[in-house]
């Protein structure tokens, strides 16, 4: 069940498989299993753990978030994510995110952790010897505190930005290649807030999710017990497996079957 | 169910209340009818569903390959199987081959609110026609300017018998049969119109759901549209909480910033059941300078606040009015408060919903349910949880529409197979065979 493929020569295979090992040795020290710590009771909990949870990636530096789908699997009733998710963002607890990977795709960061994220990014700027860095510091302040939703518009975003300071094109262009703005593709006039230095994840994001989609389709009856699938090492995802299984129940692409010997994940039918 | 009945005439149980029992117990069975066929001669894909609201008996079928058909729900025009299936044919067909018929597909056939006499049919071929049911003739046509994706007409309506009909073009256009003319135009979307709905509370305010994702209310008397759902707004819980006024931080922003913009001529309004607040001026964004002096019920149209993330492509006012129902491309569904305008953060739980035709939901008061098409499957949830309680599979191909009769609690879907399939509530077999049709003669009851 090794996701062995054939490459050419004999060295790459082998520091592969030492890193299988590796990960398996650590996957196994890890005492918290998908399979016996797959709901939670309360939104917040489920929250902090998963954050706790999140993978460490080498070479990106990014704080933990959690995807809105993983918090759908791991708390039982949906309207009761929703709401507890819409307090907490009232209560500046976190913020939430829209994701262009997917139809409906949310990530939701806590704001301390997104505060920090925001302080990486401006320090690599001010090692390169930007100008116009105070545009960071109207953000935090004024956008951040009074915006509480995933998009904002152009004409709103000068004006919260103007109470400081004039605010130029050059401003806001910091801001987009910051990556704390995106255009939104439908509405010229309108920004996504995102989380910057996210890239390379969404990317191993979606093939992370179109590997394991495609591994229990080509298996015979569709479906593999949980503890297994949970060992196996993801080739295209920096992300962890459990983050994986845990968005793909959540967004109903997978679904889990209780059976004598354990839980059973299985590819939903429409 | 005979415990109840003694309860009932005991006066144990309330009136209301044991038909809701009833009601409830009979929806939870319901299943693909084994006593019950629709044979349906359409030849395409079926758009368009709808039982006639005076008598809940004959069922009104629009198919994409130009075809109109009206079935008797209640009467069967002949048994098969020894006498128990009932099949119900169509009581007559309009096609391609009529004279004045659609040339396209028919994206939404509707009755006449009042009664059977007529119907009005909306097709791709940038036509809305009225026809005479008796004779199946045209007896009225509006030319529109893009294809037609939905029609829709008051329940209520007292003083107007207005279609309005939602195009791919961004304006709502409101027909009127009295005048032969198109009488109102409502703008505001900024792009096509999937869907329209008339409130069931007022005959004057009607919902639209277009493709930019926004849903709009209009009051058909004045100009403009009065509110604007935003997905962003919420309430926690089935109404807003009484003492507080809820008003989130960044539309107190805006409204400090509007100095420079016109405000909105306060609307009076005579209370007509509905009691919707019109929406205050806080939510009209901001803009540095005003660039061009706008009519003040046109305000609305630089409201860009969406309610689903894709188009919308299926709304439903519950029948009590207070709550309307999105489904939208972004396979989700909304439940919205109307009165407050918020979104009531209810999950509903939902994969995939087809994206490019609109689809037709239907509710049912007491139990509190939505029948939602999904693909190939229907799903019944309940309204204030968002949990399914039912699936319905049985269609070979995607589903379009579905209608819900609460008189009798079958539901009739129709796909894109070309199948309309029955759901009834289970029946016992010593039924059937008891009261088989063929033994009673005459149509009394003794």
């Amino acid at each position: 069940m090794k996701n062995d493929t054939n490459s050419d020569s004999s060295k790459p295979k082998k520091r592969r498989r030492d890193e299988e090992i590796e990960a398996e040795s650590s996957s196994s020290d890890r005492t918290l299993s998908l399979e016996e710590n797959l709901t939670f009771s309360d939104t917040l909990v489920a929250l902090r753990i998963m954050r706790a949870q999140f993978p460490h990636i080498d070479k990106v530096s990014i704080r933990p978030f959690i995807l809105q789908s993983q918090l759908y699997s791991s708390v039982n009733d949906r309207t009761q994510v929703d709401r507890e998710l819409e307090s907490l963002r009232r209560e500046r607890v976190l913020r939430v995110f829209k994701l262009n990977t997917g139809q409906d795709d949310h990530a939701i960061m806590f704001l301390d952790d997104y505060l920090n994220q925001i302080e990486c990014v401006v320090k690599r700027m001010e090692e390169k010897k930007q100008v116009n860095l105070e545009v960071f510091e109207w953000f935090q302040t004024h956008v951040l505190d009074s915006k509480l939703e995933p998009s904002v518009g152009h004409e709103e975003l000068c004006s919260l930005l103007s109470i400081v300071g004039k605010v130029k094109d050059e401003h806001i262009s910091l801001l987009i290649n910051a990556g704390i703005l995106t255009r939104q593709l439908i509405d010229p006039d309108m920004y996504w807030f995102a989380i910057p230095n996210i890239g390379s994840v969404l990317k191993g994001l979606s093939q992370g999710r179109k590997e394991i989609i495609s591994f229990l389709n080509r298996r015979k009856y569709k479906e593999m017990m949980l503890a297994l699938l949970e060992k196996k090492h993801l080739r295209f995802s920096p992300l962890d497996m459990r983050f994986h299984l845990r968005d793909l129940i959540g967004s109903g692409h997978l679904k889990t079957i209780h059976t004598p010997t354990g839980l059973v994940v299985q590819i939903s039918k429409d | 169910m005979w415990k109840d009945i003694g309860g009932r005439e005991a006066g144990q149980i309330r009136p209301n209340s044991f038909a809701n029992r009833v009601k409830s117990h009979r929806l939870s069975t319901l299943q693909l009818s084994n006593y019950k066929d629709i044979v349906s001669p359409h030849k395409g894909s079926i758009n368009s569903l709808q039982v006639d609201l005076t008598e809940e008996r004959y069922l009104l079928s629009g198919a994409s390959d130009s075809s109109v058909a009206v079935y008797d729900v209640q009467r069967a025009t002949d048994y098969e199987g020894g006498g128990h299936i009932a099949k119900h044919r169509s009581v007559f067909v309009v096609d391609k081959q009529h004279e004045h018929g659609h040339k396209y597909a028919i994206s939404s056939a509707i009755w006449y609110p009042v009664d059977t006499g007529l119907f009005v049919t909306g097709s791709y071929d940038h036509y809305v026609k009225v026809w005479d049911t008796n004779c199946t003739r045209v007896v009225m046509n509006f030319k529109m300017p893009g294809k037609v994706y939905r029609t829709a007409m008051s329940p209520l309506a007292a003083s107007h018998m207005l279609i309005a009909a939602g195009t791919e073009d961004v304006q709502v256009r409101l027909c009127d049969i009295a005048s032969g003319a198109i009488s109102q135009t409502l703008s505001g979307h900024r792009d096509g119109i999937m869907t329209v709905e008339w409130s069931t509370s007022s005959e004057w305010i009607l919902v639209t759901g277009g493709c930019d994702g926004a849903i709009r209310f209009w009051d058909i008397r004045r100009a403009g549209c009065f509110r604007v759902l935003d997905q962003s707004q919420s309430q926690l819980g089935r109404r807003p909480p009484l003492l507080k006024r809820k008003v989130s931080i960044s539309k107190s922003l805006s409204a400090g910033q509007n100095s420079s913009v016109k405000p909105r001529a306060p609307q009076k309004r005579s209370a007509n059941g509905n009691g919707v607040r019109q929406s205050s001026v806080g939510r009209i964004p901001a803009k540095g300078s005003v660039r061009q002096r706008l009519h003040p019920g046109m305000l609305s149209s630089q409201d860009r606040a969406t309610a689903h993330y894709g188009a919308v492509t299926g709304l439903k006012v519950t029948e009590d009015g207070m709550y309307l129902l999105s489904a939208g491309s972004d396979s989700r569904i909304r439940l919205w408060d109307v009165e407050s305008g918020r979104n009531t953060l209810v999950n509903f739980e939902t994969v995939r919903l087809q994206t490019s035709k609109p689809i037709q939901l239907a509710t049912t008061q007491d139990p509190a349910v939505v029948f939602v098409p999904c693909m190939t499957a229907v799903k019944a949830f309940d309204i204030w949880s968002g949990k399914t309680c039912l699936t319905f599979r049985g269609h070979y191909e995607h589903v379009n529409c579905c209608c819900f009769s609460s008189q009798d609690q079958e539901l009739y879907t129709g796909g894109n197979d070309r199948q309309i399939l029955v759901w009834c509530p289970s029946r016992l077999i010593s039924d059937g065979v008891d009261a088989g049709p063929m033994q009673d003669q005459d149509n009394w009851s003794d």
